[in-house]
């Protein structure tokens, strides 16, 4: 109980922190980071429902990601950006109920398998078949950002408050979510499926619903990207979209509310710095997600228990 | 008539990917994401080979072993750590593999599309029941066979094999019986690195060698192995056969759709048979 304690002051700092940050200094760089630090943390804070919650290892968040941006990309410029916003969330999550129908046939790593080439799938629907729609390769430029109450979100300094609004609901949803009766079916699913069942949890309704909000978030995630590049591209649906979300995610902890989050700033910086002396950095990103996976399963957050088992003694 | 003969040594090449898959599959309960990039650098090498010596035959004799020995060496490193966890563990550390090979290649080889020649004895064509089919394309075909067979083999009748088979149907209980499952497994590992390779070898002179060649590649095989069934090594020959020939058959009368047939077959499948079309009664995974 006091690890969750311990990571919510953390994120509060976080996030505190990110709020400051573009007060305190007026580059646009900083300020681009922390945006694409608070969108890919929504969407790794989306993606942990099903990977760290669940114990789904999906291989293809970035359908409904790119989707979302899709969605965005050809419905603001008509209904406004608002109303185009909540269409990519659904987009996400009919594209992630549609997905489940085939994936979730299977389980474990069949799901992974299966997520991944349904994901290319779509990803080859986009780059060839659907070109009139989201022209092809080329992608869409000039994709929105609102303009409502009288604030300018085409100033990256607004648009970074818009984007810090999303995700602190976003978080704050996810937080009830997982504490909720649903979050612990969740838990029980991924400990134990066929005792669950047994219990009389309807398993497979769980894992979809779980899925389709996770596509949910994907979604709208994907969106705020676009909207913050003007662009969207099947780049987003691009396989390695997914590998990057759950690099972020494993990276800060799975399992945890603000890990993902913290993972994702991790990523993005290092992707900052690494790229300044080196371009080869996915590489040794790569070596660090190796060494991750190995010593660190728990991620950065799991580092933060292990401090606080030790600042405890041996209490316990 | 060439739609046979390319649609046959394209089933001979997937199936000489989705063995090495299935068989790691099998043994270690791993699913090698990064098949596709060990398939890979398997053309690189044999690129590399081929530019040193000019002769494609000492790339085919070289650059499996070479991929095989770095297969082990992952292996050891990293895989054997964490076998006692959870499977995603292991599926996470070979999507590490895939980041860490492809930057190894950019870093060597850089990002031109290289070529390998088709070797003189297989570069003319032959002219068959009225059409001319491309000979290497039918070396192909007499080589995969040749491979499949000698795996089939190895793995049915031979000493080795049979280890091979205790150890993946109960580690443990091999273990007891004195054989050492570790290095099983990373011979394991090592075997189907290496088929990944030759996979690779084998088609340079047919595809433009770059990064993307992985995992184009990867994604039919995932059908492949899945069609015939997870480690079922009887079952991915048949399921190689239909995905190659349907793809055949969708480059001579479909090639707008041809991309999507892969998945068509696949959905086909798990809706009707989630455990593969081919597999026997309790094998599903």
């Amino acid at each position: 109980m006091s690890m969750l304690r311990l990571d919510q002051i953390i994120m509060a700092a976080i996030i505190a922190a990110m709020m400051v940050v573009p007060m305190m200094s007026a580059s646009e760089e900083s300020l681009n980071l922390v945006s694409l630090i608070l969108i890919w943390g929504l969407f790794a804070v989306g993606f942990d429902l099903i990977f760290g919650m669940a114990g789904m290892l999906s291989f293809g968040h970035a359908a409904m990601f790119g989707t979302g941006g899709y969605a965005l990309a050809l419905l603001a410029p008509q209904f406004g950006f608002l109303p185009a916003l909540l269409v990519a969330a659904l987009a996400g999550a009919m594209l992630a109920f549609l997905l489940s129908v085939f994936a979730l046939r299977v389980s474990g790593l069949f799901f992974s398998l299966l997520t991944l080439a349904l994901a290319q799938l779509i990803y080859i629907l986009a780059s060839t078949k659907l070109r009139a729609f989201t022209g092809g390769l080329d992608g869409i430029p000039g994709v929105p950002r609102p303009v409502m109450f009288g604030v300018d979100f085409y100033n990256n300094r607004n648009f970074f408050y818009f984007l810090i609004a999303v995700f602190v609901i976003g978080v704050a949803i996810m937080a009830v979510l997982r504490v909720s009766p649903f979050g612990n079916a969740l838990k029980a699913v991924q400990a134990n499926d066929v005792r669950a069942e047994q219990i009389g949890y309807n398993v497979q309704r769980l894992r979809q619903c779980a899925f389709m909000i996770s596509g949910a978030y994907a979604g709208v995630s994907g969106a705020l990207l676009a909207s913050l590049m003007f662009y969207v591209s099947p780049q987003m649906l691009h396989w390695s979209t997914s590998g990057d979300v759950l690099i972020m995610t494993l990276l800060g902890g799975k399992g945890t509310l603000l890990g993902p989050v913290l993972g994702v700033a991790v990523f993005e910086v290092l992707k900052e710095e690494l790229s300044q002396f080196t371009q080869h950095w996915y590489g040794i990103l790569g070596i660090v997600f190796i060494l991750c996976t190995i010593f660190l399963p728990n991620g950065i957050a799991g580092l933060f228990a292990v401090l606080g088992r030790i600042g405890k003694g041996a209490s316990k | 008539m060439s739609t046979i003969v390319i649609g046959l040594s394209l089933s001979f090449l997937l199936f000489l990917l989705a063995a090495g898959l299935t068989l790691i599959f099998g043994m270690l309960g791993v699913i090698n994401f990064a098949h596709g990039a060990l398939y890979m650098l398997g053309a690189y090498v044999c690129y590399q080979i081929v530019h040193w010596t000019g002769s494609f035959w000492i790339g085919l004799a070289f650059a499996p072993i070479v991929v095989a020995a770095l297969g082990a060496a992952m292996e050891v490193t990293t895989l054997r750590p964490v076998y006692s966890r959870d499977h995603i563990y292991q599926l996470l550390l070979t999507f590490g593999f895939i980041l860490v090979i492809e930057e190894s290649v950019r870093l060597i080889w850089g990002l031109d599309y290289k070529q390998v020649p088709t070797p003189a004895l297989f570069s003319q064509p032959i002219a068959m029941l009225g059409s001319q089919i491309p000979s290497y394309r039918l070396f192909i075909i007499g080589f995969g066979a040749l491979v499949s067979a000698l795996l089939f083999l190895l793995l049915d009748r031979s000493r080795l094999g049979m280890v091979i088979r205790a150890a993946s149907s109960d580690s443990e209980m091999a273990q007891t019986l004195g054989i050492n499952v570790s290095r099983v497994r990373t011979a394991v590992f090592a075997l189907g690195s290496g088929l990944a390779a030759l996979g690779g070898v084998v088609a340079a002179p047919l595809v433009p060698i770059e990064l993307g060649m992985g995992f184009s590649v990867i994604i039919d095989c995932f059908v492949v192995v899945i069609i015939g069934g997870l480690g079922n090594i009887k079952g991915a020959i048949l399921a190689a056969l239909l995905l190659g020939m349907a793809r055949a058959a969708g480059f001579t009368y479909a090639p707008e759709w041809v991309e999507l047939i892969t998945f068509v077959l696949l959905i086909v499948t798990l809706m009707t048979r989630p455990s593969g079309l081919f597999s026997r009664k309790g094998r599903s995974a």
